[in-house]
């Protein structure tokens, strides 16, 4: 690791005016810290932001307000998450091992870096470390790469679990500019895909800070499943994972989400099978249906020809249980 | 156990590891944790490139990083004496030169150790290490270079190949295994002290102090008595502290070179390229049987990858002749070098890789045959002698596992065919396996010193890895003497107590409980011989004769003709009485064949639509002969079952071919099981004595816990889908595309 001073942020404004290229702020450091070692991130200085910012989830009229600075383990606490935005606790305990969901905070859990071995291997090139060298992973070892929405830069997927339940439930990303206003990104819109920028993950401006997250009052919390497919049951990033959210009139389908981990750069909506399954019955028939509907655009790399199949086979489970969980 | 010495400290329940305590609390130190003044750090720099060699090592920048002491290469190493020239450093076996030579042969082969005052100064400093090479053509490609090395026997061939050839009952496949990496939690370490200009002191994780010891006594052609090494604690081995390994050495070259004693301590990813693997493997099985499911014939090819710079063959094929009576039996094999490190032998090493093959040809065999898989083996079985030396076997009880085994499972709800039993998505079905394993023995010293208020100290130089070597020890002393549990303590892991021999292989206990049977004679004896001035009864008293308790011996019966020990010390003006006895394997070797045996069984469910694998249960029966201590010998067992389901299920290490070495040599690449990936492991043992093999009729159980896993998870796998998986690790992609 690169010697760093380390401050502790004593006022917003300053923190954010003062931050040089070199800096980087730190909160929970689960995935920082990593970096770190692997001489990936070496920053001159980290400034400790863990008290400038809300550790607080607040409920208001129209949703659910998550500081960013709560922990992943609080989401899965929280009562008012727990009954009315169950699929965020869900996709949580999916994820990481609970030392890590103790530490990591929910705005940390959204700036996370890829999982692709070669970005953590500095002695193979990589365009999201080193942009320009070349992407090892295109023709190389692409088993956990994504199938959709990639480029010839770069084939990483995000690692997020979090992040799958909150593009399901269209969420909101508020960030606060180093003008101290506060903007707001849809969640869509937050993370990138890689173009032929992949080192850039998310649209965060420089200089700004995630504030709070944003979730929409919705009528998902009973129909809900997060299904997420690894190589081993705990401590292991997905392979796919699927967050499903059904509004059920009876038994017939309202509204639909559908998010996917482990296919691109950035959690995917399956917005087609989402439309198509509005006003249908919720059955087997129709979640085969809507999976076939989901895995069809992808584009599979030379080693997770799989994932096609994974995530058609996921779709439809994560549907069904929705119905039962 | 320093904690044995506190005077608070808790006594350890009766059935409670001897050293639970000291690890619990953190007061057992391992190898990284000692305190030694005037302690520096060390941080090894690895090569970036596969093959070639190195051009110029600039070294400036690394200097400039404040607190760094030196940065050792192979320009300015402390030249050691055993690598003197090409037929030493040969002669020597130790492997890689290291700092002796300025080829590369992988990806990660140490180059460079940088000393520094902190650890975190050595680590920035090593990544300022900025190293030119000449680069050349890399091998790393296991299934591109098979074809380059031919097959040749492996052993002698039985019967003909041609007898078998029109056999109607025949099973043809080939099977592939991932090479896997142990990754013990603790990562290997050494703290290298040099007391004076031919004295070292070494704390270093390790399975065999001995062996530490003697190597660099070699190396370093100084006195072995001149080298102590500490190895009291181990934090997991599985096979990876078998060998001397090149950080070794290096950290004892910088400790030379800075004149202060050095810490290293490898990284996790460093661990993968460092302390050896399992190799990758190929292998082609061939086997038939007569309609009535006797074996005809059975040929078995294997090959498994080495190093360029190591002939490393771990024996995929001898477990071939080991378990199973067949008249034509053709083995051959061969290792195939790669431009990664040397593999190493990894729990099971060999046997677990052809019993995968074997037990699975057989299972396949079972469904042409149309006969249970459990009919078919119990039919085959050679249950009288050897297979491969004829010789009778002292106790082979694999069929009583077998049957124990089946009878826990239930192993009557298994259907004949595949895909039969359904639970929505889930399909479950069973499987079985059994493994084999040669049981060794070593020769082995142990000393007690017992004090004037009866307690005693068992002394031996093995280790304890963490299977209750020590524990073992206590309750064999405990048994022997009479003294209670309570009042043994046990040292062990130093090169300065009696000697023994590495704990490897399964021969550890039925090494060292030779040595403390002998030595808890030699104790009963000296007593005797002492008592003998005082009393005349005790002149001609053999060990049986010899009654101890807490307080005094007796003659006998407990009372009849009673010393106390307070007398005989003061009679004979004891401080402390001493003994030490070593035991070894004898002429029993040329009568008998020796083996430990398992069975293992599982229930697993996989769902169609994701192909997850779920574990419903596993039992593991085993034939170790006496058992010594029932939680230790079980946690083993659970131990390696889990090991099983890892190499089963999901460990794979990745070989890039373009980058020419490994990739996600991390835990966020490598996975191994953890418990949510395992049921409760279900542990029984047979539980009978082995007369023959050593003073307490115990056998090893490290390896045949783990051999066989691997085939009864894949066979259960097919009786539950129908798919069959011939690949390792079977990950949820390879039941979806199969």
């Amino acid at each position: 690791m690169k010697p760093f001073a380390f401050t502790k942020a004593e006022s917003l404004p300053k923190t954010l005016s003062a931050k040089k290229e070199t800096t980087q702020f730190i909160a929970g450091g689960t995935n920082l810290l990593d970096l770190m070692k692997k001489h990936i991130s070496q920053p001159d200085e980290l400034v400790d932001i863990t008290s400038m910012l809300s550790d607080k989830i607040e409920a208001h009229k129209k949703g659910i307000r998550i500081g960013a600075m709560v922990r992943n383990s609080t989401v899965t606490l929280d009562a008012n998450i727990l009954t009315n935005y169950p699929l965020l606790a869900k996709a949580i305990l999916a994820g990481a091992s609970p030392q890590i969901r103790n530490m990591a905070s929910a705005g940390g859990n959204l700036l996370q870096r890829t999982r692709c071995p070669y970005f953590y291997d500095i002695t193979t090139p990589c365009n999201k470390r080193q942009p320009g060298s070349g992407c090892s992973a295109v023709e190389g070892e692409n088993r956990m790469s994504a199938i959709i929405g990639y480029s010839e830069q770069c084939v990483a997927v995000h690692p997020s679990d979090f992040c799958i339940a909150l593009a399901a439930l269209d969420a909101a990303v508020v960030v606060t500019q180093s003008n101290q206003k506060n903007s707001t990104i849809p969640f869509s819109d937050f993370h990138r895909l890689p173009g032929s920028t992949p080192q850039q993950d998310t649209n965060l401006p420089a200089n700004a800070l995630i504030h709070s997250i944003e979730i929409p009052v919705n009528d998902f919390h009973k129909n809900c499943a997060y299904v997420k497919v690894r190589d081993r049951d705990s401590y292991a990033f997905a392979l796919v994972s699927v967050a499903a959210a059904l509004d059920l009139k009876g038994n017939t389908i309202q509204e639909a989400r559908l998010a996917s981990g482990g296919v691109a750069h950035k959690p995917w909506r399956w917005y087609e099978a989402e439309q198509y399954l509005k006003g249908k019955e919720a059955n087997a028939v129709h979640f085969k249906e809507a999976a076939a509907m989901a895995a069809k655009d992808v584009k599979p790399l030379a080693h997770n020809g799989f994932k096609k199949l994974m995530l058609q086979g996921a779709i439809e489970t994560a549907l069904q249980n929705c119905l039962t969980t | 156990m320093l904690f044995f010495e506190d005077q608070d400290s808790i006594t350890t329940a009766a059935e409670g590891r001897v050293e639970g305590i000291a690890k619990v609390t953190g007061k057992g130190k391992y190898a990284a944790e000692y305190t030694v003044e005037n302690v520096c750090y060390g941080a090894l720099v690895g090569s970036t490139i596969a093959a070639g060699s190195i051009q110029a090592i600039d070294v400036t920048n690394a200097k400039q990083v404040k607190g760094v002491l030196d940065v050792l290469t192979h320009q300015n190493k402390p030249l050691v004496p055993g690598f003197a020239d090409e037929t030493k450093i040969k002669e020597s076996r130790f492997g890689l030169p290291v700092f002796h030579t300025d080829k590369i042969f992988f990806k990660g082969q140490p180059i460079a150790i940088v000393v520094a005052e902190t650890l975190e100064d050595a680590t920035y400093a090593a990544s300022l290490v900025e190293v030119t090479y000449t680069t050349e053509k890399f091998v790393v490609d296991f299934r591109e270079a098979q074809a380059s090395t031919p097959l040749s026997m492996a052993g002698k061939e039985r019967g003909s190949m041609e007898a078998w050839s029109d056999a109607q009952n025949i099973v043809e496949a080939e099977y592939n295994i991932a090479a896997e990496v142990h990754n013990p939690m603790e990562m290997h370490a050494t703290i290298a002290h040099w007391i004076s200009q031919d004295k070292l002191k070494l704390y270093d994780k390790n399975q065999g102090v001995n062996n530490v010891q003697r190597t660099f006594a070699r190396l370093f052609d100084i006195p072995t008595d001149n080298i102590e090494v500490i190895s009291e604690f181990v934090g997991g081995g599985f096979g990876s502290g078998l060998r001397v390994w090149p950080h070794v050495l290096a950290t004892i070259l910088a400790a030379r070179q800075v004149n202060r004693p050095v810490k290293l301590m490898l990284t996790r990813p460093q661990m993968f390229t460092a302390v050896g693997y399992r190799p990758q493997s190929w292998q082609k099985i061939k086997l038939a049987a007569d309609k009535d499911g006797k074996f005809l014939g059975l040929l078995h090819q294997a090959q498994h990858s080495t190093s360029v710079y190591e002939n490393f063959n771990e024996g995929i094929t001898r477990i071939a002749r080991l378990v199973y009576s067949i008249d034509n039996l053709k083995t051959e094999s061969s290792i195939v070098p790669l431009n990664l490190s040397t593999p190493t032998w990894m729990r099971g090493p060999g046997d677990c890789t052809g019993d995968f093959a074997i037990e699975s040809a057989i299972d396949e065999l079972s469904y042409v045959l149309k006969k249970d898989p459990v009919e078919l083996r119990m039919k085959n079985l050679s249950l009288e002698k050897s297979p491969d030396t004829g010789l009778p076997w002292s106790t082979n009880y694999i069929n009583e596992c077998i049957e124990k085994g089946a009878a826990r499972i239930q192993w009557s709800e298994r259907k004949a065919l595949p895909g039969q039993v359904k639970e929505g998505d889930w399909n479950i079905g069973y499987g079985m396996a059994v493994g084999m394993w040669n049981a060794g023995r070593g020769n082995a010293s142990a000393a007690i010193q017992m004090q004037k208020d009866g307690s005693l100290t068992v002394q031996t130089a093995m280790t304890d890895i963490g299977t209750g070597t020590g524990t073992a020890m206590q309750n064999i002393a405990s048994e022997i003497t009479g003294i209670s549990k309570q009042k043994i303590k046990i040292e062990l892991g130093n090169s300065t107590l009696p000697p023994a021999p590495s704990q490897g292989g399964s021969t550890g206990l039925s090494s060292i409980s030779g040595a403390i049977v002998a030595v808890s004679k030699a104790l009963k004896q000296k007593l005797a011989d002492y008592a003998s001035v005082q009393d005349e009864v005790y002149k001609n008293a053999t060990t049986e004769d010899i009654i101890l308790s807490e307080s005094h011996l007796s003659f006998k019966t407990n009372g009849n003709h009673a010393i106390a020990y307070t007398s005989l010390w003061e009679t004979h003006n004891l401080n402390v009485l001493e003994v030490e006895a070593s035991s070894g394997p004898g002429e029993e070797r040329q009568k008998y064949s020796f083996c430990s045996s398992a069975a293992h069984f599982c229930k697993v469910r996989v769902n169609s639509k994701t192909g997850k694998v779920k574990i419903d249960r596993m039992v593991c029966v085993a034939d170790g002969g006496k058992i010594v201590n029932a939680q230790a010998a079980a946690n083993q067992m659970s131990g390696a079952a889990i090991g099983g389901i890892g190499m089963t299920l999901m460990e794979e290490q990745k070989v890039d071919a373009r980058v020419g070495g490994l990739i996600g040599n991390d835990f966020a690449g490598y996975h191994f099981a953890v418990n949510a990936d395992a049921p409760l492991i279900e542990v029984d043992f047979i539980h009978k004595p082995d007369p023959n093999i050593n003073p307490t009729g115990s056998k090893g159980l490290g390896e045949v816990g783990i051999i066989g896993c691997a085939a009864a998870i894949a066979n259960a796998i097919y009786n539950a889908t129908g798919k069959r998986l011939r690949d390792l690790p079977i990950t949820p992609d390879k039941i979806l595309l199969a």
